[in-house]
């Protein structure tokens, strides 16, 4: 198919297909470098942390936390909507940008779907443990039981056990499925018996046979078909947890779409974060090049710029809807104690992705890099302003309070760090970061060799 | 016994090409494996469209109906409780997780038919060519159920004529 | 082999106008019989609202596709652009329209002697000068900005160069961000604020949604028009496809905002936001349903199948039911609060002006299609689109 000459390559190096599967399964080959040993080591040390402050929750009880009567919620579940949102852009990566036939996704899905899946599992620990009993977690599931009882289908806090359930277990089948031809390029490539052994199990038998391929196309895009609208519905329901509510500043019907802009704005500053030191690390800058980078780039000011815009509707609806108290709220939120938390929130989420209009900064990585990381930040705290600027201080003057956080809290936080960077280190060495059949499949017509292909 | 004589291309371009020049000639090529999907070559061989979507939609259809169903019967039948003045069939609080069980389904549903249609799965063992298909080979398969040698060489000059490579005749 | 030029036959041109001449007839009929002066506002509210956002849609169209150098749209890219040369027309139509006295019968917070203590707080806001020039202000720099992009759009055809192509893009991205801005605010003050005592923050995406499928459904019309008169042949089925897909999509989307707000106002039960809902159940209940059935239930499920995307025969029918599906989403938003229950109702004038207004739409937009090219050969993505096939 004809490709116009004003794209941008995706692929460097006058690849060829096979020094396409050669470079991308280097990183898995040998022994690891220093710096994967050092990183892992540094992660595995907050990992540790996290154990220490799971052990001391779940001992002592969530009195050993700084949470109150009128502030019930504040770290974890912060944690928890940021670690989903994270995972969002994974799967924004593999199942709209495929409906969206853009071909860039092909070097960056496979390590962003592993990324989603390590930070679903991080964000539904938090659930867990804030339960305080967390050997009676399995209640929130619908099972029979002797007291004849359900769980409670109007409650968000249930939608959410569905809709994260459900959310893991369709990107860990749509990750895998996608896996499979590629772990038979490892499977094929290896030399160790064993490790044919396992990725031959691993591969599931697959053999490259022309109907599988066929099959395997169609599977992928009705995933994608399904995968697009259900990431919509995951963050949605997280945010019916607050917008079902009645408190100003929580019930508010701007929530759902809202959350969904600021969880992928907030996913691809992650994935962005992650792939400028893999690319370098992995030496995959051919593949993971600067366009990649640019096109991550101008998602964020889309997603950035929508919950800017969110941000400024419900500044004016607060006001035009005369409710002193929805008023109150936002004057409290940025005034309030808790003012140096959300000026942090409004500089990061709101200032530093319109820079990235500027064609010099989103073609800077030292830039991106650094940027990515304030988008994070600024997402962490517009949770936390969000939840504990609500529940401090909502209808009634003689509840309210102030909440800070123990270090069993931050020690959880911290831990799920700890397991976020340690499975994704397992991963690069255990499975290709790229997909590697298909970049395959779109080299003739991405690469910086520009080869036309004829079409019968 | 069964044998097969398998070939070769570099490209997927001169494999289209190859392709159409041996089915002319009349010979039943079993099988293509390639590095990727090749764009085209469903069409020259001919593959029927797949009926996975089917599966997808009934797994969805099933998910959805037995999510509401189950919610409705739980909340008016098996035990109605007063949830902040909500009524018992409270549909609109019911579509988050009819929603979910619809998407969950249909995926594994489709995923489940995908493997066990196509042999693909924990423990499957399935024919493996070549080694270098899953780097960058574009093998055909032709099956060989004849002893005939000389059936067996006309098929071997029809694909050395139609560019392939590395004709090779296994068990 | 292409025909790119499209000439306004004298048939074409009378078909629409006999369409205004119904609509001027509806007019004269509510003026002077017995629907009453807030139902006639109403609906010229409801359809000049319509009409200027499918324009407007279109020219919103255009630039995402810019900007996101998106290939295959050059091919029909310029239907999107000649709906939007509807915002100048569209755009006087409502000032007039409010001007003279449109304004005072359709919204309440207007008439100040009336003003209950909720109103009162909200005339910083909700007063009519400042109305003015809100309206004014955006409807001006809808209108420039349509213009000035027609108007490099038309460079990058006669001329190729990058240098027009970069300009189309920037300034696709300003009008973007202002269209984004400019759409909500306008959804609160032409139809928010008839209902002047409630709000919901999801409101102006919710209208947006709205319009967008609408606005999808209306270029895939006008495609098929253009075809069964002989033109647009570089217009392929996967191009078909994708105008599809847009608005299964769309659909869903649209359903997907209007269960956030439904559900949130009925989970939470606050009477000052339910009251918005109550007043639809009570005396517009068969309507409510319907909405929900003509612009998601429908398209849901008629849409879903590869092929049924590929083909006019189901996407025509489609797009006609979304673009009366939207229509009624627009009158559940206007009549309940502007007419009330009793008097107001789905007769011979609400047909009427709809007839009118969209005869006075294609005319505009069939007009702009002479003015141009249908098909923007010099583009540098347009030799990728007239190759576009695709596995999916």
């Amino acid at each position: 198919m004809y490709v116009s000459p004003i794209r941008e390559p995706l692929i460097k190096g006058g690849k060829d297909y096979s020094q396409v599967t050669k470079d991308i399964m280097a990183p898995m080959a040998g022994k690891p470098s220093i710096y994967w040993y050092v990183g892992i080591a540094i992660s595995g040390g907050a990992l540790l942390f996290g154990a220490w402050a799971t052990f001391v929750t779940v001992y002592y009880g969530i009195g050993s936390w700084g949470l109150n009567k009128t502030v019930g919620w504040a770290w974890d579940i912060t944690n928890f909507v940021w670690w989903v949102g994270i995972g969002h852009a994974g799967t924004f990566i593999s199942a709209i940008l495929l409906l969206f036939r853009q071909k860039w996704r092909t070097s960056i899905n496979r390590s962003a779907e592993a990324m989603t899946l390590i930070a679903i599992a991080c964000a539904g620990f938090f659930p867990l443990i804030h339960m305080g009993r967390i050997a009676l977690g399995f209640f929130i599931f619908p099972y029979p039981n002797t007291r004849e009882l359900w769980v409670n289908f109007n409650s968000p806090l249930l939608w959410d056990v569905f809709a994260l359930t459900t959310y893991f277990l369709v990107s860990l089948i749509f990750w895998y499925v996608g896996l499979i031809p590629d772990i038979g390029t490892v499977r094929d490539k290896a030399k160790n018996k064993i490790r044919k052994a396992i990725y031959g199990f691993l591969s599931f038998g697959w053999t490259g046979s022309a109907k599988h391929w066929s099959r395997h196309e169609t599977v992928s895009l009705i995933l994608a078909g399904l995968a697009a609208p259900l990431v919509l519905s995951v963050h949605t329901i997280v945010s019916f947890d607050f917008a079902t509510s009645v408190i100003p500043g929580w019930h508010t019907t701007i929530f759902p779409p809202y959350f969904v802009s600021g969880a992928v704005f907030s996913g691809f500053a992650m994935v962005l974060t992650l792939l400028i030191v893999t690319r370098k690390a992995l030496n995959l800058e051919q593949y993971i090049t600067k366009v990649h980078i640019e096109s991550m780039t101008k998602i964020i000011i889309l997603t950035g710029s929508i919950v800017g815009i969110a941000y400024i509707t419900e500044f004016f609806m607060a006001w035009y809807s005369g409710v002193e108290y929805e008023q109150y709220a936002f004057m409290n939120r940025a005034f309030g104690p808790y003012a140096w938390a959300y000026w942090i929130m409004m500089t990061c989420n709101v200032i530093t992705p319109q820079l990235f209009w500027f064609k010099k900064i989103r073609t800077n990585l030292v830039a991106v890099f650094i940027i990515s990381i304030f988008v994070n930040i600024g997402m962490w705290f517009e949770r936390f302003v969000i939840i504990v600027t609500s529940l401090h201080r909502d209808y009634l003057p003689s509840s309210w309070t102030m909440y800070t956080p123990t270090v069993a809290e931050v020690g959880l936080y911290v831990g799920t760090f700890g397991l976020f960077f340690t499975l994704f280190m397992v991963f690069i060495r255990v499975f290709p970061v790229i997909a590697i059949a298909e970049v395959k499949s779109v080299l003739k017509s991405s690469s910086d060799e520009k080869k036309h292909t004829h079409h019968e | 016994m069964n044998k097969y004589l398998t070939a070769y291309y570099l490209d997927e371009e001169d494999l289209l090409k190859g392709l159409k020049k041996i089915k002319s000639k009349g010979v039943e090529v079993a099988d293509v494996l390639t590095p990727f999907p090749v764009h085209g070559l469903d069409k020259v061989l001919g593959l029927r469209r797949s009926r996975l979507s089917i599966i997808a939609f009934a797994g969805g259809a099933i998910g959805a109906t037995l999510g509401f169903l189950f919610q409705a019967w739980v909340f008016t039948r098996a035990y109605p409780i007063n949830f902040g003045g909500k009524p018992y069939f409270a549909v609109p609080s019911f579509m988050p997780v009819t929603f979910e069980l619809a998407v969950l389904f249909a995926a594994f549903s489709m995923v489940f038919a995908f493997l066990i249609s196509n042999n693909l799965g924990p423990g499957s063992k399935n024919i493996i060519h070549d080694e270098q298909i899953t780097d960058d080979r574009f093998l055909l398969v032709v099956k060989m159920d004849e002893e005939d040698d000389e059936k067996v060489k006309a098929v071997e000059i029809i694909l050395s004529d139609a560019g392939a490579q590395g004709i090779t005749l296994k068990a | 082999m292409e025909n790119l030029t499209f000439k306004l036959t004298k048939k074409t041109v009378t078909v629409f106008v006999v369409m205004i001449a119904i609509g001027l007839i509806a007019l004269l009929y509510g003026v002077l019989g017995s629907p009453g002066a807030e139902r006639v506002a109403a609906n010229l509210l409801l359809n000049n609202y319509y009409f200027l956002s499918l324009g407007l849609i279109g020219l919103f169209f255009v630039t995402v596709h810019a900007i996101s150098e998106s290939a295959w749209h050059t091919s029909v890219g310029r239907i999107g652009e000649a709906m939007s040369a509807f915002i100048p027309a569209g755009g006087a139509l409502l000032l007039i329209f409010f001007v003279l006295g449109g304004l005072h019968l359709v919204f309440e917070w207007t008439h100040e002697d009336h003003l209950d203590a909720i109103l009162l707080k909200k005339t910083p806001y909700l007063n009519e000068p400042f109305f003015y020039i809100r309206s004014v202000f955006f409807i001006g720099v809808w209108a420039a900005m349509a213009h000035y992009i027609r108007k490099v759009s038309l460079q990058v055809d006669l001329n190729g160069d990058m240098k027009y192509f970069n300009r189309l893009r920037t300034l696709s991205a300003v009008f973007i961000v202002f269209y984004a801005l400019s759409s909500v605010v306008t959804s609160w003050d032409w139809l928010m604020s008839i209902d002047a005592h409630w709000f919901s923050t999801l409101y102006g995406w919710y209208v947006f949604s709205s319009m967008l499928a609408s606005g999808v459904a209306m270029i895939i019309i006008i495609l098929y028009i253009l075809k069964r008169m002989g033109y647009m042949d570089h217009v392929n089925v996967e191009h078909i496809h994708d105008l599809g897909k847009y608005l299964f999509g769309f659909s869903i989307f649209w359903a997907y905002l209007w269960y956030s707000q439904y559900m949130l106002i009925w989970y939470a039960n606050i009477p000052e936001e339910t009251v918005y809902f109550y007043e639809r159940h009570k005396n517009f209940e068969g309507i409510f349903y319907v909405n929900l059935i003509l612009c998601f239930v429908i398209p849901f499920f008629a849409l879903m199948t590869r092929n049924s995307k590929r083909t006019f025969s189901v996407l025509i029918p489609v797009s006609v039911i979304v673009i009366i599906g939207h229509w009624v989403d627009l009158y559940l938003l206007i009549m309940p609060g502007a007419v009330g229950g009793e008097k107001s109702g789905i007769g011979l004038l609400e047909i009427g002006l709809t007839i009118g207004f969209m005869g006075l739409f294609l005319l505009v937009t069939f007009w702009a299609l002479t003015k141009a090219p249908l098909a923007s050969k010099k583009h540098p993505l347009y030799k990728e689109s007239l190759d576009y096939h695709t596995n999916y």
